[in-house]
């Protein structure tokens, strides 16, 4: 994408005022999004994003620049401002670039700029018919398709020089219930770092039935009651709890300047020693996959906690720095605009032995929350909150009826301990997070599992 | 090639493949300054942009863009938006604007933010730290102390005439502190928003956030029930916000809002006005022409509770036989047109905070709610949100409140308003700037112990 003699220089000029680290990132990043409304398509929008970011790190203070311009000329004159911050003498730089990319962790058939617009539109107006048709009640869907063909290129003095590859897709369905003056919406948006080869995997049909399914039990549910009670949260989007509740509080970024709730607690029990949770950014064509990270570091299977017991952090070369800790390959952002920091990947608990229907039988009286929707967490006290999009009620260990409204709150460092039964079936549910490097892919996960009391909160008073 | 001649030179040759066509460009310059015990933590600075064409070919209209700008770029651009534009079936007519006859100015008191060093930015994050660290025992650490600071400019440039550009800056400095006693963690948080640096104190700052946080520690939940509440000012705005989709033309011509047939009736409690002012002084999204190049112009969303208008871009303003309200919008050049905001503001009335507060006898003073983007939905109304604050009781402040989640449907809610404050400020701009005084509701149902 940039020559190395190039790159050589606009490393020299980032370190000519001093600092110890420069790198420089890449981006040329391909990207197709189709609207659809009511059957029709109403936007199609394609386009090339474009830049290069400069990052220098003295010790522990970094110093981030970024531009569209590539010109030689250009990212020399970029480089030397960024590091007009510092006032030292020239860092001796010999380069020597020795670690490149040769994964392929996302193998990709198809790459969708070779697809004919033609069949991304095509699968849009079968979903459409599909979900439009599920119920009467259904009175509007969107259909969204975004493709996305990003290229990088990362280089530093410590001898990266890598390219990589990210190719994604996702394909998601809006479906509108409307019944007396209200209003309900379902929403399924599968995605993975493939080709169009990614609709061989998943069938547009049964994500257009959900999403209207979503909604029309919603259309016909009830208030959710408010309270504290036990919770069953199902398995693929519902691991968005780990990720809110305790995923955040992991991230270095938190964790190094001492303003995680999880901030020297390494080898202590965190969690209900049922509970594992792992990291993975090697799951192969994984929604939040990729061969190295935005640093050039290859990415890892990273333990985060073993039977209730914290092994890991999520870590990046900067917060290593802070804390005397390697990288461990978690540091992303979403485009040049901004400085990586860490991350998670794909974020899952791992399996237990239970089964959902064994976990709802054992259940007096709770919430079961089959769909989640997103959540955010503030990492210096670990508050979490989190928006249920499908509950039902549990009495007397069966679901009752479908409840509707209801968002859950809760401590990260307590809802680890109250877990008190984990299914079997693991699954995984794609998402966007967003934090200070931007809007990321990343996949949540979990098996079915049980909180022994969580604070639910609904529009219904009364028990 | 600068700006003016890469786009006549777009317009140009696309005009082989559209009837009509239009260059939209964006840049912008910033500064990101952040401490970190008492040093530069992460200072950036850049320089970006982009530009989008689009263009109307069998009445159709293709979007492409591109962050490279150079000659190269152009015939991706024309190709990939002629090819977008085969697909479209929309039946509503596309428009590439002639432009408005005339454009109201924006009188905006020009920044000094360029002329101030960036050694006196970094000095006032220093100062800000230090004064917040010192403030008290319990302050263990700052969570962030950051300066961020933009300059950006915007052209249009189109086939039938229209040659507009304007510029806009500000910046924010924002503070949240940690306090801590015993395990009992709490953050307290402060910001800025502005335009001229000589109106930031950063002790006023430091004080607000340290206040803040210490006056939450040993919250704990309040009984679930319905109570009436005090939303604070930002609180009211950031959730107004949020709903914001609620008042556009498009969501209402595609039945995802529930103000549909809701034009010229009571849709609020009478106390409450919502006026949208693209010519706001200090107006963060202060703008004389919208994305489309059409005029902008002030005007009351809701008077006295009534519903007086929809936002319109030109599109749906066609749709609906009405003139463009000057909302057209894009989100930034890599977004289609759409519906924005302005600068909306809830008109202030004439309690102060203390006399809502003192109208309680057992209620809640809300100051913080999160999950804005997944706890509520803008089609339903219905919302459901993480919160903390304080209890009220007798007309005073009992003591601090937190994990409890407030539930209510926006459009009850708006019905629910009892009484209208004196405070009018601003929140953080997202989707638009917005602000509102203090309110006070009825009552929502609370979710706590």
């Amino acid at each position: 994408m940039l020559s190395q003699k190039l790159i050589e220089n606009v490393l020299h000029a980032a370190l000519s005022k001093g600092g110890d680290f420069a790198e420089i990132f890449v981006e040329d990043k391909l990207s197709t999004r189709i609207r659809l409304v009511g059957g029709l398509i109403e936007n199609n929008i394609s386009g090339r994003d474009y830049g290069v970011g400069i990052r220098i790190f003295d010790k522990l203070n970094c110093i981030y620049a970024y531009t569209n311009d590539s010109s030689e000329e250009n990212l020399i004159k970029v480089a030397k401002e960024a590091a007009a911050a510092l006032k030292s003498a020239p860092m001796d730089l010999t380069l020597n670039f020795l670690k490149g990319n040769d994964r392929d962790i996302n193998p990709i058939k198809i790459i969708p700029s070779t697809v004919d617009k033609k069949n991304k539109v095509g699968l849009m107006k079968r979903a459409y018919e599909v979900a439009k048709n599920y119920d009467p009640s259904i009175t509007q869907v969107i259909v969204n398709y975004l493709d996305e063909d990003q290229k990088v290129l990362i280089a530093n003095t410590e001898g990266v020089l890598a390219e990589d590859r990210r190719v994604r897709t996702r394909f998601s369905v809006a479906s509108v219930a409307a019944k007396n003056g209200e209003m309900q919406e379902g929403f399924y948006g599968p995605g993975a770092s493939m080709g169009f080869e990614f609709f061989d995997k998943i069938d547009v049909e049964e994500v257009a039935r959900e999403a209207s399914r979503i909604a029309k039990t919603m259309i016909d549910a009830d208030y959710c009651p408010s309270g504290v009670m036990p919770v069953i949260m199902d398995n693929e989007f519902g691991g968005v709890l780990f990720h809110e509740a305790c995923g955040h509080g992991l991230e270095a970024a938190f964790v190094s300047k001492g303003t995680s709730v999880f901030a020297n607690k390494l080898g202590q029990l965190v969690a209900s020693p049922l509970v594992t949770a792992i990291d993975d950014g090697t799951i192969p064509n994984g929604w939040g996959s990729t061969n190295i990270d935005d640093e050039g570091t290859p990415t890892q299977k990273n333990i985060l906690i073993e039977n209730g017991i914290l092994k890991s952090y999520l870590i990046d070369k900067l917060n290593g720095r802070r804390m005397g800790m390697e990288s461990t390959g978690s540091g992303r952002r979403q485009s040049y605009k901004f400085a990586p920091t860490s991350r998670m990947n794909n974020t899952y608990i791992a399996a237990g032995d239970s089964s959902l229907e064994e976990i709802i039988a054992n259940t007096e009286w709770g919430l079961y929350a089959k769909k989640l929707g997103g959540g955010s967490v503030n990492p210096a006290t670990g508050d979490f909150n989190f928006a249920v999009m499908e509950g039902y009620l549990v009495e007397n260990g069966k679901i009752v009826k479908p409840v509707r409204g209801a968002t859950l709150i809760g401590n990260g460092l307590k809802v680890l301990e109250l877990i008190d039964m984990v299914g079997r079936e693991l699954d995984l549910g794609q998402g966007m997070c967003g934090a200070e490097s931007g809007s990321i892919p990343a996949n949540v996960g979990q098996p079915p599992l049980r909180i022994k009391s969580l604070t639910v909160g609904g529009r219904k008073e009364d028990k | 090639m600068d700006y003016r001649q890469l786009s006549q030179e777009i317009l140009n040759r696309g005009k082989e493949k559209f009837q009509d066509l239009e260059v939209f460009i964006q840049n912008s310059k910033e500064i990101e300054i952040r401490v970190f015990k008492g040093e530069v933590d992460k200072y950036g600075i850049s320089e970006s942009g982009g530009l989008s064409l689009r263009g109307i070919s069998n009445e159709k209209m293709g979007y492409s863009y591109t962050e490279k700008l150079d000659e190269s770029s152009i015939d991706m651009l024309i190709d990939e938006a002629y090819e977008n534009s085969k697909y479209i079936d929309s039946p509503d007519k596309e428009i590439i604007f002639e432009g408005s006859d005339e454009y109201q100015e924006v009188k905006i008191k020009p920044g000094n933010l360029t002329s101030i060093p960036a050694e006196e930015k970094i000095q006032f994050l220093l100062d800000l730290e230090r004064e917040a660290l010192g403030m008290d025992k319990r302050v263990s650490s700052i969570q962030m102390c950051a300066y961020q600071e933009f300059q950006s400019e915007r052209y249009i440039m189109n086939t039938k005439g229209v040659d507009l550009s304007d510029n806009n800056s500000g910046a924010f400095v924002y503070i949240s502190v940690i306090v801590k006693d015993g395990e009992d963690t709490k953050t307290g948080l402060s910001y800025r928003i502005f335009n001229d640096f000589n109106e930031i104190d950063y002790k006023e700052m430091a004080k607000e956030a340290v206040e803040e946080g210490l006056s939450l520690l040993g919250a704990s939940p309040i009984e679930s029930g319905s109570y009436p509440i005090v939303f604070k000012n930002t609180v009211f705005s950031d959730i107004l916000s949020a709903f914001g989709s609620i008042f556009s033309a498009d969501q209402v011509q595609k039945g995802l809002s529930l103000l549909k047939d809701k034009i010229g009736k009571e849709i609020a409690c009478d106390l409450l006005t919502v006026v949208e002012d693209p010519f706001l002084a200090n107006g963060f999204y202060s703008r004389s022409f919208d994305d489309e190049g059409h005029k902008t112009m002030y005007k009351k969303i809701i008077d006295k509770g009534v519903l007086k208008t929809y936002l319109y871009n030109l599109k749906t303003a066609k749709k609906d036989g009405v003139e463009s309200t000057g909302n057209g919008s894009r989100g930034s050049y890599k977004s289609p047109i759409s519906i924005g905001p302005t600068n909306v503001y809830v008109e202030k009335g004439d309690k102060s905070l203390e006399e809502l507060i003192s109208s309680i006898d057992k209620g809640l003073y809300i100051i913080n709610v999160e999950g804005l983007h997944s706890g509520l939905n803008e089609v339903s109304g219905d919302y459901s949100l993480s919160a903390y604050g304080y209890e009220i009781e007798d007309g005073k402040i009992k003591r601090p409140v937190n994990q409890i989640t407030i539930a209510g449907n926006f459009f009850e809610t708006l019905m629910d308003i009892e009484a209208i404050g004196n405070d009018l400020e601003f929140s953080m701009p997202m989707f638009g700037y917005v602000g509102s005084p203090s309110i006070k509701v009825k009552k929502l149902s609370i979710s706590g112990e």
